[in-house]
């Protein structure tokens, strides 16, 4: 089987009925995406596939191929020159110094992006609903809503030169 | 934070320490040149009460050694790099001590690399990264390391220089004088012998500070945010395969016997492994490990079913007048019960439920067992203690087994590592290749260890002004730290200090105080949660206390500053409720359908007053947190930001406690299996937080990761009788109880 992982063809196991977290976890050694609950419900294991964040752990890799899925580890930009550009929500997350055990934060971060990537100038009420299914223990919640708000400016100055009424 | 991995060079362990004079540790880098500098703990550690030792321990007093738990490296390639056996969960403590180090060492924050020490490069630390002592216990012998070093590299640079030492300037980990320069790293080159100075090296002064008490970046957040960060979970060997263990069908069942089944010849597996009270397999992806597991037959002698309300009734407090009773007094101040017995009392009774730390990342270890050399990377906070039982488990010197710690997917007393360390071990050792456990949910919810139920008596009586008497606080509570403890050790203390954190009633203008508790051992194992006894504890005074101010006709925060001693202690607590109830508005009123209310603790020193203002979902009785607004005085702050993140995250802990989070036992198994039936709290449900950093002057740093929790519950139940005139006093104040408080 093949598989579309943040730009690049990858070949996996044929084993359509493996969950696509355990795929990119243990065969790919994609550590990044975590897993949390393996029941859907904490956000932990959250990737994007076409766009969409979806979560990973009920996923079977069979219904993501021909898809382009992609994780925190495909999430910044990188450059001809070896270097890397985050993402506005990744630097936001350093800026607000959002994590403490950082467990849950790549389904944050792959939640949040997705959700402004259509939603380029959400609420206060928009963000809490969006990132409403992700579990964060360590309770980094005041931070988060912080970090997103504060990504949709950025990204908004950044492509509009106006900024977001958040 | 370097986490040494599988891809790197094994490290080389440290087998010269010597201890110079003035109790440093000297000796060579972990590679074996340059110059390393370390300081032993043991000495602060000795003047600790042993109760103080072991809240901070894993119950080992004898694990105190002179080993360092810091130490620095300077490389011939001039890298400043600090060892730590502290490990990070999120707590922010490497960026934390890295400060304190690059203060008295003289160096910018950037110029120096953290690196997680492993059990063979340095001591096993014996006292692990629990009880929110960290920094506290390590902020002065540190500074000192840093201090000497930066001496004794002064002395040796002001002697090839030809300068005098205390003339030169520190830049990019260089000595300068003019144009004259030399590194730190040539410095260690050229000389092979190094000697602790007779001279006491100066520690700055506060005034002086550069890094400590700045908000400097978390060093341990890049890696967090791009997925680079490696955690018991996700480390990797090359011909690593996958474990998974039986669990008991019940809290109380016994194995009496397993049998492979169908197990063996299923897809994946490579490797069945029965022993006395272990039945585990090995296999080629953890699904093939789970479903072998499921496939081989269990015997089990499942014992008594137990429900809930049976242990309910064991933990209730006893009757304190009589031998039998059992009751162990903690605190007598002047003579409460005299007083209670004479005139009439008000009295309430609290409870608080069994609880999950729930941390996201359930346990996980990667073993790697050969004939010579014993290796497990795992999430945990007491190394030293998971070293000792896998060497145990297998038979080994623990000279030969190396605990490698990785960054901790959450801690909160749970990630002691100790069961999936030995379960990992037992597979690598029999199938001979490296092993994988990384536990289920379900796993982590059912077999680990829960914040015991509590249950208070509270009496009290007032005199004609409306001033306290007397107060008695009687608790009962299951096992936190004797669970943990040889039994003779139990038995010399009589009462568990985790099951009575926060007990203590702290109101030194009360003229009699007296707090009594029983140790109600259960059939469910209890132990290690966040803040251990302090947020029941605190639930039932401070609400008690809010009673009593109701009853005497006061306001809460006056009540309150009008019990507070003229004190230090005092005068610290009357600041932090002062200084939360001025930010929350307390003298004005709340908006339409919004009350406040407050509560106070004092822990390790650190003392906290949070007000929460609520409202009330009239259709659902959903009782929905607002605000929090918190004052702390932890002593001198090393970091603000980091000290302002673990309030937020206590806050968002003691919510969760206080409306939502329960743990029952039905049919003599826990009840819960995943998140379904232990939700926790959203983003959703997230109150808003304004956090208040006061330091009275101090010169030390305190506790800053749980004493934050303390007052949560209390603030949020004073607010809902602010709000209704009833009050809930169980935890958590789930919509039915709410409803059975206002019928």
């Amino acid at each position: 089987m093949q598989l579309n992982i943040n730009g690049e063809v990858r070949d996996i196991a044929d084993q359509p009925d493996e969950k696509l977290l355990w795929v990119l976890r243990d065969e790919l050694n994609m550590t990044g995406t975590k897993f949390g609950c393996g029941a859907g419900i904490c956000g932990a294991c959250t990737v994007q596939v076409d766009g969409v964040a979806t979560r990973s752990c009920l996923l079977p890799v069979a219904a993501v191929v021909g898809k382009a899925v992609r994780t925190i580890e495909g999430l910044a930009t990188r450059h001809a020159d070896g270097t890397h550009t985050l993402h506005a929500v990744q630097q936001a997350f350093i800026d607000e110094q959002v994590p403490q055990c950082g467990w849950c934060m790549s389904g944050q971060i792959m939640t949040a992006t997705a959700f402004l990537a259509n939603n380029p100038t959400p609420s206060a009420e928009q963000i809490d609903s969006a990132l409403g299914n992700n579990y964060c223990r360590c309770g980094c919640y005041v931070r988060i809503r912080r970090a997103v708000a504060a990504a949709a400016r950025q990204m908004s100055i950044h492509e509009n030169g106006q900024e977001a009424h958040v | 934070m370097t986490t040494p991995t599988p891809h790197s060079a094994s490290p080389t362990p440290h087998s010269r320490w010597r201890v110079s004079r003035r109790g440093f540790l000297i000796g060579a880098g972990v590679a074996g040149v340059g110059l390393a500098l370390g300081v032993p703990l043991s000495l602060p550690y000795a003047r600790l009460k042993i109760a103080e030792m072991l809240t901070s321990g894993d119950g080992r007093p004898g694990s105190f050694t002179t080993d360092p738990f810091a130490w620095f490296e300077i490389t011939p390639d001039n890298r400043v790099r600090l060892f730590l056996t502290k490990v990070e969960m999120g707590q922010g403590v490497h960026t934390a001590l890295a400060q304190i180090a690059a203060e008295d060492l003289g160096i910018a924050f950037g110029d120096l690399e953290v690196v997680q020490a492993s059990t063979s490069q340095g001591p096993a630390d014996g006292n692990g990264t629990t009880g929110s002592t960290s920094v506290a216990t390590v902020y002065q012998p540190l500074r000192e390391a840093a201090a000497m070093l930066q001496l004794m590299l002064r002395t040796e640079a002001g002697r090839v220089l030809e300068q005098p030492a205390n003339n030169l300037k520190i830049e990019n980990r260089a000595f300068v004088a003019g144009d004259q320069r030399v590194t730190f790293g040539q410095l260690v080159t050229n000389r092979q012998q190094w000697q602790i100075p007779k001279q006491r090296p100066t520690l700055k002064p506060i005034s002086d500070f550069t890094v400590i008490g700045q908000p400097v970046k978390r060093v341990d957040i890049p890696p967090k945010v791009n997925g680079a960060a490696v955690y018991g979970y996700d480390v990797k060997l090359p011909g690593m395969l996958y474990g998974a263990v039986a669990r008991p069908p019940t809290i109380a069942a016994q194995m009496i016997a397993a049998y492979p089944g169908t197990a063996p010849t299923m897809p994946g597996v490579k490797q069945v492994v029965l022993d006395k009270n272990f039945a585990g397999v090995v296999a080629t992806s953890r699904a093939a490990a789970h479903a072998a597991v499921a496939a081989l037959e269990m015997l089990w002698a499942d014992g008594k079913p137990w429900q809930q309300a049976e242990l309910e009734e064991i933990v209730t407090v006893g009757d304190f007048t009589t031998e039998e009773g059992g009751g162990i007094t903690i605190q007598r101040e002047g003579d409460a019960p005299s007083h209670l017995d004479k005139q009439p009392a008000v009295t309430a009774e609290y409870r608080s439920p069994f609880a999950v730390q729930a941390s996201l990342e359930p346990q996980a270890a990667l073993a790697d067992v050969q004939a010579d050399r014993v290796r497990v990377w795992v999430s945990t906070q007491l190394q030293g203690y998971v070293r000792s039982l896998v060497a145990e488990t297998l038979g080994v010197a623990a000279e030969l087994v190396e605990i490698i710690p990785t960054y901790v997917g959450g801690g909160f007393g749970r990630k002691s590592g100790f069961e999936v360390a030995v379960e990992a071990a037992r597979l690598s050792q029999a199938a001979g290749v490296p092993v994988h456990v990384g536990w289920t949910r379900t796993e982590e919810m059912r077999y680990g260890y829960f914040r015991p139920p509590t249950h208070h008596q509270l009496a009290a009586t007032l005199d004609q002004q409306g001033r306290i008497v007397a107060l008695e606080h009687r608790q009962a509570s299951g096992d936190v730290a004797f669970g943990f403890l040889p039994g003779f050790l139990s038995a010399i203390m009589g009462a568990d200090f985790g099951a009575y954190r926060g007990g203590t009633i702290h109101y030194a203008g009360i003229p009699n105080r007296h707090t009594i508790v029983w140790r109600r051992e259960l059939p469910v194992r209890t132990g290690w949660w966040r803040g251990l006894g302090l947020l029941a504890n605190t639930f039932a005074l401070e609400s008690f206390m809010d009673e009593l101010a109701h009853t005497a006709g006061a306001d809460p925060l006056q009540f309150r500053l009008d019990h507070l001693s003229d004190d230090a202690a005092g005068q610290r607590m009357r600041a932090v409720l002062e200084a939360a109830a001025a930010k929350a508005g307390w003298s004005t009123p709340a908006p339409a359908g919004h009350a406040r209310g407050i509560a106070c603790c004092t822990d390790g020193g650190t003392v906290v007053a949070q007000v929460a203002e609520i409202s009330l979902d009239k259709a659902s009785n959903r009782i929905r947190v607002h605000q929090v607004t918190a004052a702390m005085d932890c002593g001198l702050t090393v970091n603000p930001n980091g000290a302002a993140a673990q309030i937020e995250g206590n806050i968002m802990w003691g919510v969760g406690s206080t409306l939502i989070e329960e743990m029952r036992i039905k049919d003599g198994q826990v009840d819960i299996t995943n998140f379904d039936s232990y939700p926790l709290l959203t983003l959703r449900d997230a109150p808003h937080v304004e956090t208040i950093l006061l330091t009275s002057g101090a010169d030390k740093p305190l506790g800053v990761g749980e004493p934050p929790i303390g007052p949560v519950a209390a603030a949020i139940g004073n607010a809902f009788f602010a709000l209704t005139g009833k009050r809930v006093r169980q935890l958590p104040m789930t919509p039915d109880r709410v409803s059975a408080a206002l019928a």
